[in-house]
């Protein structure tokens, strides 16, 4: 089964008042299964190459470095298509954590209006929407929606590294068990 | 891509909450009808959690595994199990 990137062909999304948002949703669709397959494969070789090039840059990788390498190379693979995987890319590299977690407290339903009633959500879905937007990066402000979109992409897209570090893994340790190092240099390190 | 939406539906982000339920784990088990958003939105934030955990450890088993490999002959590994597959 093919899954094409088709962009708003069915002429039946079209007919319909909500047809730019079908036709999205339908791409969408298609998106989120790519994480389950072609995409699968580029994943491993950009992260692969990208974990490799930290390891020759130091004697002693530290998994911090293996992990920013590996989602870096998530978010290429991601193509630009998604705010979290450009927001991965536009992190420094020395990520430094010098923004304390301000705390904004907004009055309590102070301004009640014809704006809330249109966007009228339990505290309990801000308070946890707002968590996720933590969670998803580059994610914090945005609307629920646009939120929502990125998480479903985000988790997807999270699930597949998993399954290729874990791929990559099985196949290193049982390359080092084989025994096939030439080189066996005993670094002691 | 810019969302021109003036008006962001109800309907739409229950769609859009479904979806994200139907992702995670315990809804594909269970196979359940529509929980409420804040306990999709609260399982998601788990589930998250739980992957970048399960990505940290993989991070480190790797950064072992390289440490005491020869680089050029693990990447010629993984180059050569990749046209395997």
């Amino acid at each position: 089964m093919a899954i094409s990137d088709a962009e708003g062909e069915s002429p039946a999304a079209a007919k319909e008042v909500g047809g730019e948002r079908k036709r999205k949703r339908l791409a969408e669709r298609s998106l989120l299964a790519k994480w389950k397959t072609e995409g699968e494969r580029k994943s491993y070789s950009s992260k692969l190459i990208e974990a490799l090039r930290v390891v020759r840059r130091s004697s002693c990788p530290a998994p911090r470095a293996v992990r920013v390498a590996a989602d870096r190379a998530l978010a290429v693979t991601a193509r630009g298509r998604s705010r979290w995987s450009r927001a991965i890319l536009s992190r420094r590299t020395l990520k430094l954590r010098s923004r304390a977690r301000v705390a904004r407290l907004k009055p309590p339903a102070a301004a009640a209006g014809p704006r809330a009633a249109e966007r009228r959500k339990p505290p309990a879905l801000e308070q946890k929407a707002r968590v996720l937007g933590r969670l998803v990066p580059g994610c914090r402000k945005l609307p629920l929606a646009t939120l929502l979109e990125e998480a479903t992409d985000y988790i997807a897209a999270l699930e597949m590294q998993v399954r290729a570090m874990s791929a990559v893994a099985e196949i290193l340790s049982a390359a080092a068990g084989g025994g096939r190092s030439s080189s066996v240099a005993a670094e002691p390190m | 891509m810019s969302s021109r939406r003036s008006r962001i539906s109800e309907e739409e982000i229950t769609e859009l909450i479904s979806k994200l339920q139907s992702l995670l784990p315990e809804t594909r088990r269970r196979g359940a009808s529509r929980a409420s958003a804040a306990k999709v939105l609260k399982e998601t934030c788990n589930y998250i959690k739980s992957l970048h955990r399960e990505v940290d450890d993989l991070s480190g088993r790797l950064s072992e595994l390289m440490a005491t490999m020869d680089v050029d002959s693990a990447q010629a590994e993984i180059v050569r199990s990749l046209f395997r597959s």
